[in-house]
């Protein structure tokens, strides 16, 4: 669904590393204040996608506007709106937590500080360790705090609760939840595909670098399908009148993607001679990997 | 950005100059014991053995080593000038590529920075660290001489910045190659290579005539010795060589690092 005025708007974004293909196509815009999930399976070019809007590799065509600006990789005043989070963190070992947000802190005009100590104690991160002894979960609190601590308009969080155990999960996500209240426009790349459900607006599937789809949280839950599982001694017929999409077959029992209405499907069933049926939700996971597959 | 970049190169820059301070105090102290009235004669008569050329490649044609100031004239400044040369290219091949071999730089990137400032952040420590080495080495060793007996002061002063001209170039020509390489493994064999190979073509080419056109292929061509200790100054075309390489290669770099993709 394209909006006016988006906060981040990426044009036809190609990527080519010499005759080897990063990304082809990709357009996304994000509005103010929205959770945009970016997902897609290993390789499909999401990483690609957010280095190249990053500035970290150059694009070899395409546009990445912020505010209806074309960002350039030295504009840093559009810089300072971006909170970047990478997929894994890799900073200075031979800092103190204390000494790298000290350092980080220094690159804003603004006053910081107070924003910093928060998050601090939000995330439960101890500022005397050495970044070289931090575990996983601890380096993720960290490069949390780096991508949050300046209030950034806009958020790139790759993979951003990978390492984070269960309870910190839930406190990342009730963060993104005040961040997204304040407005802060958000692109959330991940794997995990609960999270998008819970979390996400919209989503923007990428696969083999073009995105395959685009759509509302909302309305894909709207438009839900079931999965039907139907015992029968008719079921060869039934598969002939029906033209369906199985996704199981054992003895006379299959089981089916649903796109009709109950009323519309018990129509069609009624002439047939029905031993079982089990009508099951879709859930959203389950519509991802259907794209996936 | 810079003084972090100054903390986290200090200890590899106090190592390097310490191995010279350390190899001056060392000469200076054992010089005398070595070198006195009853063997320099003895000493001059050894070094007649040697080829006219070989000595002409240490300066020892033009320098006897009959004192501290005579064998830091030689043999010396051959170290002040391999050191130097040797950290001044570790440096050069180090500072913007180790961002990448260590991926820092994409936290680096993400910052409200230009390209240009971290780049700048770089030479300007880099610069500050040879200069200083150059710097450190020349007062210690000043104050050694002054403890050893009469010297040419003008001459030490112009023969203790030569090595700059060979060192700084070097610096920026690794600055410049380690933007076509993402690991720093890979510029370290390069840049050392580079030193050996310039210090080796620059002997070669002061043996005869017909090895002479390779100081063409040589940074250490730049940094004249020879030519400070026979004429008290320093040779002016090839100060402003030296200085425009530097200046070539940096706009080089800066060129080539804007482009670069940095993962």
């Amino acid at each position: 669904m394209k909006r006016e005025n988006p906060v981040l708007e990426v044009k036809h974004l190609k990527k080519y590393y010499g005759k080897i293909k990063g990304i082809e196509d990709v357009s996304i815009q994000l509005n103010k204040g929205e959770i945009f999930g970016f997902i897609g399976p290993n390789g499909s070019g999401k990483s690609t996608t957010i280095r190249t809007i990053m500035h970290l590799i150059n694009k070899t065509s395409g546009m990445i506007k912020i505010d209806g600006k074309e960002f350039d990789k030295d504009d840093i005043v559009l810089k300072e709106e971006i909170g970047y989070l990478p997929s894994e963190i890799f900073l200075y070992e031979d800092l103190t937590v204390k000494e790298m947000l000290d350092f980080h802190e220094s690159f804003y005009k603004r006053d910081i500080h107070a924003r910093r100590k928060e998050l601090v104690q939000l995330l439960k991160l101890d500022e005397a360790k050495k970044i070289e002894d931090l575990s996983l979960g601890n380096a993720k609190k960290l490069g949390i705090i780096l991508a949050f601590m300046h209030e950034p308009e806009i958020l790139i969080l790759d993979e951003p609760t990978s390492g984070l155990d269960p309870i910190m999960q839930q406190v990342f996500y009730q963060l993104l939840l005040e961040e997204k209240k304040k407005g802060t426009t958000i692109l959330y790349s991940t794997h995990i595909l609960s999270e998008v459900s819970k979390i996400c607006d919209r989503i923007g599937m990428i696969k083999e670098g073009r995105i395959i789809k685009e759509e509302r949280i909302e309305d894909m839950e709207k438009n839900s399908l079931t999965y039907l599982t139907i015992d029968s001694e008719e079921i060869e017929k039934i598969k002939k009148t029906l033209n369906l999409k199985v996704i199981m077959e054992q003895g006379t029992t299959i089981k089916f993607v649903n796109h009709l209405k109950p009323n519309e499907m018990m129509n069609l069933l009624s002439p047939f001679k029905i031993n079982k049926l089990l009508v099951e939700e879709v859930t959203i996971e389950d519509l991802f990997l259907e794209y996936y597959k | 950005m810079l003084k972090r970049e100054l903390k986290i190169n200090g200890k590899s820059f106090m190592i390097w100059t310490s191995i010279l301070v350390l190899l001056f105090l060392l000469v200076a102290l054992i010089y005398p014991s070595i070198i006195n009235h009853d063997n320099i004669q003895m000493m001059d008569e050894f070094m007649k053995l040697f080829p006219e050329e070989i000595l002409k490649a240490f300066n020892m044609d033009i320098s006897s080593i009959d004192s501290f100031y005579g064998w830091l004239k030689t043999e010396g400044f051959v170290f002040v000038l391999l050191i130097t040369g040797v950290y001044a290219s570790i440096l050069g091949s180090n500072l913007l590529v180790k961002e990448e071999d260590d991926k820092t730089i994409e936290y680096l990137n993400s910052l409200p920075i230009t390209r240009n400032h971290i780049l700048s952040s770089k030479i300007v420590c880099g610069t500050i660290y040879i200069v200083l080495m150059v710097v450190m080495v020349g007062i210690f060793n000043y104050i050694l001489l002054r403890l050893s007996g009469d010297f040419n002061e003008k001459q030490y002063l112009l023969l203790s910045i030569t090595p700059l001209f060979s060192s700084l170039p070097l610096f920026v020509l690794n600055l410049f190659l380690s933007t076509f390489t993402h690991k720093t493994k890979k510029m370290l064999g390069i840049s050392l290579g580079i030193v050996f190979i310039s210090y080796f073509l620059q002997i070669l080419s002061e043996i005869n005539e017909v090895t002479e056109f390779l100081k063409y292929f040589t940074v250490y061509t730049l940094a004249n010795i020879r030519h400070v200790i026979t004429n008290v100054e320093l040779q002016v075309s090839f100060v402003v060589i030296s200085l425009l390489i530097t200046l070539l290669f940096g706009i080089g770099t800066y060129i080539r690092y804007n482009k670069k993709e940095l993962v």
